[in-house]
Formats: C-alpha cells, sequence, structure tokens
C-alpha cells in the first residue's frame, strides 16, 4: 500500500470529488471532520504518512494487500467475492418487530451479538430530522431505532474513529461496501503504529449500488415538498425506474433520472456491490420483500449466523440458484462499470509518473472482470 | 495630581507629544474636548479626562468621530473652545459634518486635531488627514516638535477665533508617541459661561442661527477666512529658516519630517550648502514667505511624509511665482528622490539629500547590515503578528474558522478594525476574507447577504467589535435586518475599546471621565431591532459552535455575541482563571493524531514546542491560564485546574 498524507488525501480525493463521506479520515485527528454528510478538513497537516490516507477507500487501495490479509488470497475480482454460504434471511421470531429494509437480517445479527456479547457495541446509523446520524449503540433495544436503509451517504467511520480513541474495543459496525474497504485497511495497521489495537470484532456489509449525497437528497425531499418523517425509502426493481419515500404523512416517488444525479462522483468507481470484505453481507433479495440475501464471508460470520439462527434471532432458507446468479450478474456488472470508469480516470493502476491511483489490482483480477 | 495640570508656567516636563498637545489645549482654556480611540491619538482624551477630575473640563469618549465633532461643535457654538480629537480614519468619519459645519463657521475656538500614522503602524490604511484641510477649506497647522506641539496648539484656538472657523492641527505618530521636552506655560484660571445665542441676524456670525446656507455666500466668506488665515501664516513664529543665506539646495519641511530633516544635514555634513524651512503652516502656504525664499535658490528638495501634499501646493505656487523667483527645480516625491510612501527616517532623507548634492551616502556599513541579518536569522526566534495569550479573539476565530470549515459551502466572514482585524492572518486562522472600515464589515455582509438573487449562496458572517458595534456596526446591522439580508453578525463583545487601551464605550457602566454611565445593552438592542440573538463564551468552543452552526443554517439576520473580557483589561490582568499542565505521556506532538495542533495551529504565545522531547508544554510566565487549549487539545494531555 502506497502511503501518503492529508495534501495528497485533499488532492486526490476531495480535489477530484471522489470523497463519499464514509469518515474514515474523520476524527483519527483535529483536522477531518463531518458535518450534515459532508468531510471537512480544518487545518492542514504537514505529516508524510497518515492514518487518513491509508484508511480512505477511494485513495490507494491496494486490493490484493487489502484480500489477502481480510481473506487469505490476493483479490481475485470474483461477482460477489471470497464467501463461505448464501441464504436468504429474516428475523426470527426472538426479534422484535420494528421497521425493516427487506426482512430485518442486519437488525437481528446485530441484537444477537449484542446480547450475546460478541461485540461491546455496534456503530449504526441513525437519523437525525433527514441526515443519517452514526451512533455507538449498546443495546439490542437502541439497535432496533437505527433499523431501515438511509440511502445517504454517512460519515459511519467517524463514530468508528471517535470512540476507538475513547477507548472502545470489540465494535460491531455496519458498513457500506466503501466502509468495509477501509475498515478492512484500517485493521491492517498501515501506518505501523506502535500502540494499534484492532478496534473492530465484526463487521456486516451491505449491498449498496450507489448512495446518495445527504445534503442534496435533503435539498430535493425539500424541493419535491415531501413532508414529514421518513419512514422508509426504497429503490424497487427494475423496471420501476422511481425512488419511494414514504414519510408518515404518505408516499413520494421520484424518477430515478433525477435521483441519479446526487450520486456522490466517488461511487462510479466502487468496483464493490456486496461489501466483500465484511465478515457478513446483506442486502435485498430480488422480489421477495420480507426477506434479505445472506452471504457469509468470514468463520467468524459463520458463528454468528448459526448462533443468531439457534437462538432464534434469525430464520434462514435456501436461495435459489437463479437468484444467486442474478445477484453475481448485477455485482459483476458494477464491477466492469466501476473499473471503466475507474480506468477512463486514470484512477485504476496509475503509473507512478502519471500520480497516485484510486486502486490497484492484479491484471488478472481485471481479466477476469472485464475478459 | 499630574503634571500635565499641575506644572508650572516656566517648568520643564518630558511629555508625550499626545500630553504636550493635552497641555497646550489646557494652556489655551479649552472647555470640552470629545474623541474617539484611535492609535495614536487616544492619550490626548485620555489625559484631558484625568485631568478632568481638577478643573472645569467636559472630556468624552464620543460614540464615533462625526458625533465627537458635533459636540465640540455645540461648545464652540456655546462660545467655549473645544476640540475634537481622532486618528485619520476618524476624520473621514467626522467628514460629513465637518463640510457642514467649515460652511457655518463656528464661535469658540475650535481644534481638530487627526493624528496621521505614517507608514501605518497601528492602522490598516495610510490616509492621511492633511488632505482634509484643503477639502474643507480650513487652515492646518504642523507642529515639528514637542515645544510646537503645545504652543502651536494654543495658537491653534486663537487663529480659530480670529476666523471664526475650524482650524486643523494634525499630528504624526513619531510626534504623538515619542517624548520630548516642553516648556510649560499658564494654565488660565478663567470660568467661562456656555451660552448659545440665536436671535439675531441669520447672517450675524455671532448671534444669529448657525446654518450652512445661504450656501455661495457662506461658502465665499470661508474662502475671506482662509485668505486671513494666511495673511496670518505669513508672519507665524512656527515657519522657521536655518542655513545660508543663498543655499545650493532649499530643504522645505513639516511636521515630525523635520527631525528626520535636521538629522540628514548633520549625516551628509551639509549645513554650509543646504537651508531648511520648516513649516508650522502648511495651508495655505504663506506665499510670501515662500517667495521671499525661492529667490535664493534654484534647488528645492520637498520632505514630507506619505503623499506629496506639501510639495504639490508649492509647486503651484511656485510657477504663480515664477515670473518674480524664476523657474525652479523640485526634488521631492514626484522625482524619486523621497518615497511616495510609508515612513521616513534620517537615512531615507539623506540618501535624497546627499542624491542631489552628488554625495554618497551609505546608510550603514554593508558588513553590518549583513551580519544584522544573519544574527537574526539565527538567533531571533520568528514572531508573527498575533493575537495576546489568553485574548478571546483567537478562541472566536478557532470556532468561526471551524464552523465555516466544517459547514462546508465556503462560507466567509467580512471584517472592520479591532484587533481582530489581525483574523486575516494565520494568528486568526486567515479567517477574515474582506477587511475594511470601522462598520464595514457588517455593511458589506448585508450586501453579500443580498445576492442570493444571483446565485450566491455561500453564508456570509460578519465580525463586530464592541465599541465598533455603537461606532457604526448598528446602522449596517439595521440594514440588513429591513433588507432581510441573510447573514450571520457576530460580536466579539471584549468589554472595552480592547485595541486602543480599554477606552470606554456606551456599552460600559463607566464614561471617559470615571463617573458611573447607563450602560446600553447590545444583546437587547440587536433583539429590538428584530434579530435573533445569542451569546456565548468564546472559551466554551463545543457551546460556542454548535450555537454558530444553529444560527448558520437560519435565514435572515442573526446576531452571535462571543462575550468574553479582553485578556489584558485591568480587571483580568495577572489573575489566571486556570492553571495549566501539560501531561508528557499523554502528549501525541508530531504523531499522526495531532501533529503539533496546539503549537503549529493554534499558536497561542503561552504555549511552547519542545524540541527535544518533541511534546507541548506551557509557558508559564506568558500563560493567562484562559484554559481554552485544554479545550483544543485532540487527545486530552492539555489540564487545567481552577487557579488558587
Amino acid at each position: 500500500m502506497k502511503l501518503f498524507a492529508q495534501t495528497q488525501l485533499l488532492e486526490d480525493v476531495q480535489g477530484k470529488g471522489l470523497c463519499v463521506g464514509c469518515g474514515a479520515c474523520v476524527d483519527l485527528c483535529p483536522y477531518f471532520t463531518t458535518y450534515r454528510g459532508k468531510t471537512a478538513m480544518l487545518f492542514p497537516c504537514d505529516r508524510e504518512t497518515g492514518r487518513c490516507f491509508a484508511y480512505c477507500p477511494k485513495a490507494e487501495v491496494d486490493y490484493d494487500a487489502v484480500y489477502q490479509f481480510r481473506t487469505g488470497r490476493p483479490f481475485q475480482g470474483t461477482p460477489i467475492g471470497p464467501h463461505i454460504e448464501v441464504f436468504k434471511a429474516r428475523a426470527g421470531e426472538k426479534q422484535t418487530e420494528c421497521s425493516f429494509q427487506c426482512g430485518g437480517t442486519v437488525t437481528a445479527l446485530i441484537s444477537c451479538a449484542l446480547d450475546n456479547k460478541i461485540i461491546n457495541g455496534a456503530v449504526l446509523t441513525g437519523s437525525d430530522e433527514r441526515m443519517p446520524k452514526p451512533m455507538l449503540v449498546r443495546t439490542a433495544d437502541q439497535a432496533q431505532q437505527c433499523a431501515g436503509s438511509k440511502y445517504s451517504a454517512s460519515p459511519t467511520l467517524a463514530v468508528m474513529n471517535k470512540e476507538a480513541k475513547r477507548g472502545v474495543r470489540k465494535m460491531g459496525i455496519v458498513a457500506t461496501p466503501c466502509q468495509a474497504t477501509a475498515i478492512a485497511q484500517m485493521k491492517m495497521n498501515p501506518t505501523d503504529k506502535e500502540d494499534f489495537e484492532d478496534p473492530v470484532s465484526l463487521v456486516i456489509g451491505l449491498f449498496c449500488t450507489w448512495a446518495l449525497d445527504a445534503r442534496k437528497l435533503e435539498a430535493l425531499l425539500e424541493e419535491k415538498g415531501i413532508q414529514g418523517t421518513i419512514i422508509k425509502a426504497d429503490v424497487p426493481p427494475p423496471p420501476a425506474e422511481v425512488f419511494v419515500v414514504e414519510t408518515d404523512q404518505g408516499v413520494t416517488e421520484i424518477p430515478l433520472s433525477e435521483v441519479r444525479k446526487i450520486i456522490p462522483e466517488g461511487c462510479s468507481i466502487c468496483p464493490d456491490m456486496t461489501s466483500e470484505l465484511a465478515d457478513i453481507s446483506v442486502g435485498q433479495v430480488e422480489g421477495e420483500t420480507g426477506y434479505n440475501t445472506l452471504i457469509v464471508r468470514t468463520e467468524k460470520g459463520a458463528e454468528l449466523v448459526k448462533m443468531a439462527r439457534s437462538q432464534g434471532y434469525l430464520v434462514t432458507e435456501n436461495l435459489d440458484g437463479d437468484k444467486v446468479h442474478n445477484l453475481a450478474q448485477a455485482s459483476g456488472n458494477k464491477k466492469k462499470r466501476a473499473l471503466a470508469q475507474a480506468q477512463e480516470k486514470g484512477l485504476l493502476n496509475t503509473p507512478d509518473d502519471a500520480g497516485r491511483a484510486a486502486m490497484r489490482m492484479s491484471q488478472d483480477a481485471l481479466n477476469k472482470i472485464q475478459p | 495630581m499630574s503634571q500635565l495640570y499641575e506644572g508650572k508656567k516656566g517648568e520643564k516636563c518630558l511629555f508625550m507629544g499626545n500630553q504636550a498637545i493635552a497641555r497646550g489645549a489646557l494652556e489655551a482654556g479649552v472647555s470640552v474636548a470629545a474623541g474617539y480611540p484611535g492609535t495614536p491619538s487616544s492619550e490626548i482624551i485620555e489625559n484631558l479626562a484625568e485631568v478632568s477630575k481638577e478643573t472645569n473640563l467636559y472630556v468624552e469618549w464620543s460614540t464615533n468621530e462625526k458625533i465627537a465633532a458635533e459636540v465640540a461643535a455645540a461648545a464652540s457654538f456655546a462660545g467655549l473652545r473645544s476640540m475634537c480629537v481622532m486618528k485619520q480614519n476618524g476624520v473621514n468619519v467626522a467628514s460629513d459634518f465637518l463640510l457642514h459645519l467649515v460652511l457655518s463657521g463656528t464661535r469658540g475656538g475650535m481644534v481638530l486635531v487627526p493624528c496621521d500614522d505614517p507608514g501605518a503602524l497601528s492602522s490598516i490604511n495610510e490616509g492621511e488627514a492633511r488632505h482634509f484641510a484643503k477639502l474643507l477649506e480650513i487652515p492646518l497647522l504642523e507642529p515639528g516638535d514637542f515645544q510646537e506641539a503645545k504652543d502651536m496648539m494654543k495658537w491653534a484656538f486663537e487663529l480659530s477665533e480670529e476666523i471664526r472657523n475650524l482650524v486643523m492641527f494634525r499630528s504624526v505618530t513619531r510626534l504623538s508617541h515619542a517624548s520630548g521636552s516642553v516648556e510649560l506655560g499658564e494654565i488660565p484660571q478663567t470660568d467661562p459661561k456656555a451660552q448659545f445665542n440665536y436671535n439675531g441676524f441669520i447672517l450675524d456670525p455671532m448671534e444669529g442661527p448657525i446654518v450652512s446656507a445661504p450656501v455661495a455666500y457662506k461658502h465665499g466668506l470661508q474662502q475671506d477666512k482662509l485668505k486671513k488665515a494666511q495673511e496670518l501664516f505669513e508672519v507665524s513664529p512656527f515657519n522657521t529658516y536655518v542655513g545660508p543665506e543663498n543655499p545650493e539646495i532649499l530643504l522645505i519641511t513639516s511636521s515630525g519630517a523635520t527631525l528626520y530633516s535636521r538629522e540628514a544635514i548633520q549625516l551628509c555634513n551639509a549645513k554650509d550648502k543646504v537651508g531648511l524651512l520648516k513649516l508650522g503652516t502648511t495651508f495655505p502656504l504663506p506665499a510670501k514667505l515662500i517667495e521671499k525664499h525661492l529667490k535664493t535658490t534654484d534647488k528645492i528638495l520637498v520632505v514630507e511624509e506619505v503623499l506629496p501634499f506639501m510639495e504639490e501646493n508649492l509647486k503651484v505656487l511656485a510657477q504663480e511665482l515664477a515670473p518674480r523667483v524664476g523657474q525652479k527645480t523640485f526634488f521631492g516625491k514626484r522625482s524619486g528622490n523621497i518615497p511616495i510612501t510609508g515612513e521616513l527616517n534620517p537615512d531615507l532623507v539623506a540618501t535624497a539629500l546627499a542624491g542631489i548634492l552628488g554625495q554618497t551616502y551609505a546608510p550603514q556599513n554593508p558588513e553590518y547590515t549583513t551580519k544584522a541579518t544573519q544574527q537574526a536569522f539565527f538567533n531571533a526566534p520568528t514572531r508573527d503578528l498575533t493575537f495576546c495569550p489568553g485574548c478571546p479573539h483567537r478562541a472566536s476565530f478557532w470556532s468561526i474558522h471551524n464552523v465555516l470549515a466544517e459547514d462546508n459551502r465556503e462560507g466567509f466572514v467580512c471584517g472592520d478594525i479591532g484587533c481582530y482585524s489581525m483574523a486575516f492572518l494565520p494568528s486568526g486562522f486567515s479567517t477574515l476574507k474582506t477587511l475594511h472600515a470601522m462598520g464595514s464589515g457588517t455593511g458589506v455582509a448585508s450586501g453579500f447577504g443580498k445576492l442570493g438573487q444571483f446565485g450566491l449562496n455561500q453564508p456570509v458572517v460578519s465580525v463586530c467589535g464592541d465599541s465598533t458595534f455603537f461606532h457604526s456596526g448598528m446602522p449596517a446591522l439595521v440594514n440588513a435586518i429591513h433588507h432581510k439580508s441573510d447573514i450571520t453578525m457576530v460580536i466579539l463583545d471584549n468589554s472595552g475599546t480592547g485595541m486602543t487601551g480599554f477606552q470606554s464605550h456606551p456599552g460600559l457602566a463607566v464614561d471617559a471621565q470615571g463617573n458611573e454611565a447607563p450602560a446600553l445593552d447590545i444583546p437587547t438592542i440587536c433583539r429590538a431591532f428584530g434579530a435573533t440573538v445569542e451569546i456565548c463564551d468564546p472559551f466554551y468552543p463545543f457551546k460556542t459552535q454548535q450555537i454558530f452552526h444553529r444560527l448558520l443554517e437560519m435565514p435572515g439576520v442573526k446576531v452571535l455575541i462571543m462575550r468574553q473580557i479582553c485578556a489584558l483589561s485591568p480587571e483580568k490582568k495577572r489573575k489566571k482563571a486556570f492553571e495549566m499542565s501539560v501531561d508528557k505521556e499523554i502528549c501525541l506532538g508530531e504523531n499522526c493524531g495531532c501533529n503539533k495542533l496546539c503549537t503549529r495551529v493554534f499558536r497561542c504565545p503561552g504555549l511552547r514546542w519542545d524540541d527535544e522531547t518533541k511534546v507541548a508544554t506551557i509557558d508559564e510566565v506568558i500563560c493567562a491560564g484562559c484554559g481554552m487549549c485544554a479545550a483544543i487539545c485532540p487527545s486530552g494531555a492539555i489540564t487545567r485546574k481552577e487557579a488558587a
């Protein structure tokens, strides 16, 4: 992994509009903060290397190194990434009903991990009016308050950094793919910090095709005259082509063409749809509203799923082969699109004399993705 | 009791220029003095205020310079001698009233005392009041040393009464703030009575109403007054000549440059070649006197600070006199011999003089210059222009800067005059993006706040001091509110006119003479105007930033009062609120996670970076114990303990 610091991070990520506001650089130091969904630099730092650059999922991510570290093998470029099993799942009877996006799988797994003290706390994303509000929760009850997809890019990792600094360990985190990548890089202790202790013991990854700029989404909802408290937001499968916002005062549909305009630029080069570097990944099931797709990726993830099932937090079933196939196809397409974009922008495997790359990966993996 | 008042006739005292001016006014029997604080003028009013306890004298720090002029004029209208005092920019503020006053004329002697600041040593412009004398069509007097500062002041009052109009008496920093020997005169023990007469004929200057109309008639009268002054100037003892009968060069100078010129002639060893004509009456120029001297030589060097005011007036006069005195060659600013901006010094004048004389003059041994530069580079620590240790402005700008950066909508701050002007520099985190006259921050912000219809969607913030708020911030705030401009005005309330030395203002419960006075409450005023008002203590940055963020997102005019007494205020001096300490084990130093935030970015002079141990330390001698650094330390290494 090539290490740089704040100056280069500003130039490469903020400067090129690639920041997705994941929060990975925030609260490590006094120089990066986040406010209303945007990452801001308060003062320049003149260090030559820094964790801000090292953790950022849009700056010199060495895919082979990070996959090797997390999965034991270099980056292969397979559509849904390294995994052990794929299920369809939903919350079990032990899990109290609340406003789930689909099957409540994430909330159920986090509740199980908290109740069984596998984790000391979970970093989740709630809402403060119409802004995403990441927070550390300590109980299953608190976790339920954060259920449901937010769609706005959220600086969740800022909370992870802040709590880690305060000494919190054994955190569970619900992360988008970019955030899972940042966490994986963090776990590698890339700056060789002597007193480094990994504060994260569980990563539940979310499927993600793109997120929305939090401030622009807030403005769009305002522009559309959407009143009341948001209960749920959703993108129904094609050919719907709408973004559905449900508030306590009704349901509004916004054409996807308008919504796409507020996707952060950085999402366009993201090759990961299914949070490949998480312990467990969770997303929708094509055509089934009350269920989630569940990808178990690590032993730790497998143990948690097993425990959640046996204690009644979670119910799993087999996922149809063609649904796995379709998921792989969608995921593979995102990889293809993203890497083509990254190449076009000179952000993939950038030669040293042409500057720094956003991502580096082997030609083998690239050939697999883009035959 | 002060020597200023108690000193007897004939005694010699070491007086600061401003004290000499004050004593001159006392010897003239001044009854009313009003001013607005501004370096280098402030000590004149301060000294008179001190004396006002011993004699029947009314002294005030007016809300602004225009009002100071109006207050002084009222005394003149009632037959008393009065003066108004301000720094150069103050005359800009007062000029609207003054332009009317000079038409209506005055009764009791009235003197306008502006103190200019060549080199802008403590100003944000290098403007000059001299040009106002021409614009106002009033006589201009400029003392050349400390004795003259006193003596000419007395004469200025007499002149004002002679011509029944305002007289400008101009000082400069190096005269106002330097000290010299002054032989005292008598302070008259009179008991002047004030009475405003207005029942006479409208054109009666002493008994009629005092108005500027009929303008054409009064304007003609004003020019007559100026002519009369010119006649008096011809015989003024404050215009002196020293030198040979027929000098090779006639050096004409005035004001602070007089001393530099005297020294320069010595440095050039040119007493036999150079004649020094020092003018105390610089507008209008005494034509006959000038004619007499122009006849003695062909080369004239004009030495004055900043713009070629006297030089140009002299050239006009010389052209008129040319048939009788012949064509002269002028050296000065327009010829490039004397710098056209900035302060002068003896070396600059000597260099110019030597050049014209065909001599060489090296101000310093070049070897000395090189050595001095080296010594300074290696041995002197770099010191930026910065806020004092424990200054609330540093804390305020910390929060303002950080909130605007976090807000991330390219918000900016419009500023004006006060210690907080320095916030355009790194010491204030380069937060100010516009910087102009008193109260202009809010006026400019009010304009920015109306540019939404042209697509401007950056948050607009202004900063304004508490004294500035009363001086000229209030009309700007009123304008913003009335026009529904979207701005956040931050009032940096440090409870006094901090920059010039804690002079009182209408927000304080005391006046210039030390009497109890009704204090006007800034938040109440702003609320009455219709603004949303919040108050916070900048030493609590978390709370401050929370409030500021909230205000920034609200539409309309919001006022945030950041209130914390100036670190140097008499109330606070030497009293630390907290004993500060750094835990060396916790301090992250240069490591990732801090990288010297306190000593590299925050840069309070009370914090020191120890290059050997690589940790921050507290300089206990300098630290003011405000506690702010504990609030910003990212690792909690800096702690504060309530001081005993």
